[in-house]
């Protein structure tokens, strides 16, 4: 599960990608989800994973990558495996297309949080307008995700120790063992929210309406480029993808896989 | 007196980050071993390896000669009961009397007899008459001592306790070491993880400091806990007893032996007025 | 009138029958180290958050009596005012430290008060340098070791210079030299901008060298509140003897100390060189 979540963690880096806004980091992550969504075929979106893994490579973050695709593995086994064997026909082409998508998607997602802290972001939300208390909510939730991992072992070692079964049995008894897990996980962190509560609420937060941020955002010139490639390109593909060239193009990749 | 968990050379790594690097230590029945150190010197993470909870990667751990990567944590916890540091962590059950009877059902305890040490485990940790109240209505210091009565319910032979002490009253505090005490005349064996010296001092037969993922020494009690070099190191102090012995002693006045304890610092400090030790 | 008063305060939570805090009367003036210790479950806790205002108002509940904190009448004042006078800092540092680097921990309450951001960054620096933290003014709080993440608690909420300083068990996950740290850091504060301190803890034998006074509550009540050395001979049954204390109290009883209250181990090493001195020289 850590593994799986490693992804999501900021990693202190000095690249260009760490540097950027994060509202250019934004917009670079909607151009490359929009991409994944739009194509469908292996080749297309096989090119796509290569810009990011190229944009990984300049965070300097390809290692943290590469390390929970074997967390991601399993998923994308049973993507491939779920529609290879549910579809109709080109089962080969479309299995592949769809688990590369999902791989994408996650890793459009990666590269933005890899490169940027909870509170960049709450910067980002709150100079686009959103209110102190979303953007903080939103900032707490990122930032005690690896608590609650964490807090997920430790209830889930308590309970080991205490004599329950959870490695070994069939698969409904062990599904209802995990379900001990949830009363004790749930009680702690809602204790949890309250001392986080408390603790804002003794540093003022919410005193005044509006806050001048402390970290003050601008967009320098590569910031606006960022914008303004990622902004072209997802249009780009997308006028690719829905004029008839893109329909061709499919039809000449489908060919190439073997008949399943 | 025996040996029940032998840990030999084990080496264990977090998320590439080496946590234990090469550690050696024996729990014996009939002691009580103290792990101390600074947090992040790697003592719950060696203590989980006493379950099998985590493996290690180069080394073994053998618990009552089993090796630990062939069993279950369920059948490793029979033998070796493990209280966490924070209780809420395993809290769950309706009232106070589930929590006692689940950890029974999970050792095999037929209900009737469950019941019955049900209700013994309770009048003895005083929380019989909480038994149909919720857990979470406890205060802190009384689900402590549920989350003991729990693991102590089935009996293992060794007990391992996480921060025992930690945010404890005295009042608290007192049970606790009441327990170990217990437990040692009844010939089990009792792991205390703890950063408090003092208690350390009350309890511990042995005492091994750890830091950095290494054990840096370990022995005897009255002599660990009155290394103070060595305990600094482990971002420790020695406990007060041992301390003002250390200041009579740079003042000339040298007692015959290093106690650790209030009634034994006493009875020396009697003889010294008595008979004038004076040291070279 | 005192910094911090409190008359014939009761506050029950909301849904209890039980009283957490009984007819509490106190105050307390600049520069005192308070050390407010008792059982579990005695109300310790309940009485800080007094101070800042989150009881009555975050923790609802009957509340009677009054309570001024400087000045301020609490029970109309909300806490967002209270937190420029009080400063909280509690026993996780998980739980109070929320950013993603010191500085902008230290920046965050601050922020919070609607300070013109030259006057926060300035505020920033200074209280950076005063508690020695720009060498990891760039380092997520999570990344220090728990001594360091208390202190940047700490200089978080004195950003704010308030007048109290109430802290609810701040070592209790500490090693004993970190928890020392921080509790020389809090004498500092007492000591040099006259901060009242009321500081939980249950590890006398650390926390009494540097109490001015003690309190101990025992079941919503203030049990006893005085001098450090007279309140644990009183209470020591119900808190606990350090052992230097017991020791002395065992030759004591023998009639070979007279009375005096030995805090720490230099003390108790004292008395008894002098003793052995008059003996023997």
């Amino acid at each position: 599960m850590s593994r799986v979540l490693g992804i999501f963690r900021f990693r202190r880096k000095s690249t260009p990608l760490h540097a950027l806004d994060p509202r250019a980091k934004f917009a670079l992550l909607v151009a490359l989800s929009a991409a994944s969504l739009a194509l469908s075929d292996a080749v297309s979106l096989s090119a796509l994973l290569i810009v990011e893994a190229a944009l990984l490579a300049v965070a300097r973050s390809l290692r943290e990558w590469a390390r929970s695709l074997t967390g991601l593995s399993s998923l994308l086994i049973l993507i491939f495996v779920l529609n290879f064997l549910t579809l109709p026909a080109d089962r080969l082409f479309v299995a592949a297309a769809m688990a590369l998508r999902f791989l994408c998607l996650t890793t459009a997602f990666s590269i933005f949080f890899l490169t940027t802290t909870a509170d960049e972001l709450a910067a980002a939300l709150e100079a686009s307008g959103v209110p102190r208390e979303y953007s903080m909510m939103f900032t707490m939730s990122l930032r005690f995700v690896p608590s609650l991992a964490r807090d997920l072992q430790t209830v889930a070692d308590a309970l080991k120790s205490r004599g329950l079964e959870l490695e070994k049995g069939g698969l409904r008894e062990r599904l209802r063992n995990y379900t001990y897990l949830l009363v004790p996980l749930i009680v702690y962190e809602l204790r949890r929210s309250i001392m986080v509560a408390e603790a804002l609420e003794a540093r003022g937060f919410g005193a005044v309406g509006k806050v001048e941020p402390y970290v003050a955002l601008s967009l320098r010139a590569r910031d606006l480029a960022v914008i303004i490639v990622s902004a072209l390109a997802a249009c780009a593909v997308i006028w690719v993808v829905a004029s008839g060239a893109y329909g061709t193009f499919l039809d000449q990749v489908r060919a190439c896989f073997p008949r399943l | 007196m025996g040996d029940a968990i032998l840990v030999e050379n084990v080496y264990f790594s977090y998320e590439d980050l080496p946590v234990l690097k090469g550690v050696t230590l024996t729990v014996r029945t009939g002691e009580t071993l103290a792990i101390m150190g600074e947090n992040g010197a790697g003592k719950t993470t060696l203590i989980k390896h006493f379950i099998g909870l985590l493996k290690p990667e180069r080394g073994r751990v053998l618990v009552f000669g089993v090796d630990t990567r062939e069993a279950s944590v369920a059948q490793l916890a029979r033998r070796v009961g493990i209280v966490f540091q924070n209780p809420d962590h395993q809290l769950f059950a309706e009232s106070v009397e589930g929590e006692v009877l689940f950890t029974l059902k999970n050792m095999g305890y037929p209900p009737d007899e469950a019941r019955a040490i049900c209700e013994r485990v309770l009048k003895l940790f005083e929380l019989d008459r909480y038994r149909n109240r919720s857990p979470y209505s406890l205060s802190v210091g009384e689900r402590k001592r549920l989350a003991i009565a729990a693991v102590m319910s089935y009996d293992p032979d060794v007990l391992v306790l996480d921060e025992p002490t930690a945010g404890q009253d005295f009042f608290n505090k007192s049970k606790i070491s009441k327990l170990i005490f217990r437990l040692k005349r009844q010939g089990k064996g009792v792991v205390v993880v703890t950063h408090d010296v003092e208690f350390a001092a009350q309890v511990a037969d042995r005492v091994a400091l750890m830091v950095d993922g290494r054990i840096i020494r370990e022995g005897p009690a009255r002599d660990v806990l009155t290394d103070a070099e060595t305990l600094k190191r482990a971002r420790l102090m020695m406990p007060q007893i041992p301390t003002a012995v250390a200041l009579l002693e740079a003042e000339g006045l040298k007692l015959p032996r290093k106690p650790l304890l209030p009634g034994a610092f006493y009875l020396e400090i009697l003889d010294l007025l008595n008979h004038r030790w004076v040291g070279p | 009138m005192a910094l911090a008063e409190l008359k014939r305060v009761r506050f029950r939570y909301a849904g209890s029958d039980h009283y957490a805090l009984d007819e509490v009367t106190l105050s307390a003036e600049r520069g005192e180290f308070v050390l407010l210790v008792g059982p579990s479950g005695c109300g310790k806790s309940t009485l800080l958050r007094v101070l800042n205002g989150l009881v009555p108002h975050f923790y609802e509940g009957d509340f009677e009596g009054e309570a001024r904190v400087a000045g301020l009448d609490v029970r109309s004042t909300p806490t967002h005012i209270l937190a420029k006078h009080v400063g909280m800092v509690f026993q996780d540092p998980e739980n109070q430290l929320f950013l993603s680097s010191v500085e902008r921990e230290i920046a965050f309450g601050l922020e919070n008060m609607g300070l013109p951001r030259a006057e926060v960054k300035r505020r920033v620096r200074e209280v950076l340098k005063e508690f020695n933290l720009e060498s990891v003014k760039d380092r997520a709080p999570y990344e220090l070791s728990g001594g360091q993440q208390q202190k940047v608690a700490i200089a978080s909420v004195m950003a704010l210079e308030p007048e109290i300083l109430a802290l609810d068990e701040p070592t209790a996950n500490l090693d004993p030299l970190s928890a020392l740290e921080i509790l020389s850091l809090v004498t500092r504060l007492v000591n040099e901008k006259g901060v009242l301190a009321l500081v939980v803890e249950h590890r006398l034998e650390l926390a009494l060298r540097f109490a001015t006074r003690m309190i101990v509550m025992v079941d919503g009540r203030i049990a006893a509140d005085g001098a450090p050395r007279d309140v644990l001979l009183k209470s020591g049954s119900i808190v606990g003897y350090p052992p230097v204390v017991l020791t002395h109290l065992l030759l004591k009883r023998k009639g070979l100390v007279s009375d005096g209250v030995p805090l720490t181990s230099e003390e108790l090493a004292r008395v008894v060189i002098g003793k052995w001195a008059t003996r023997y020289s």
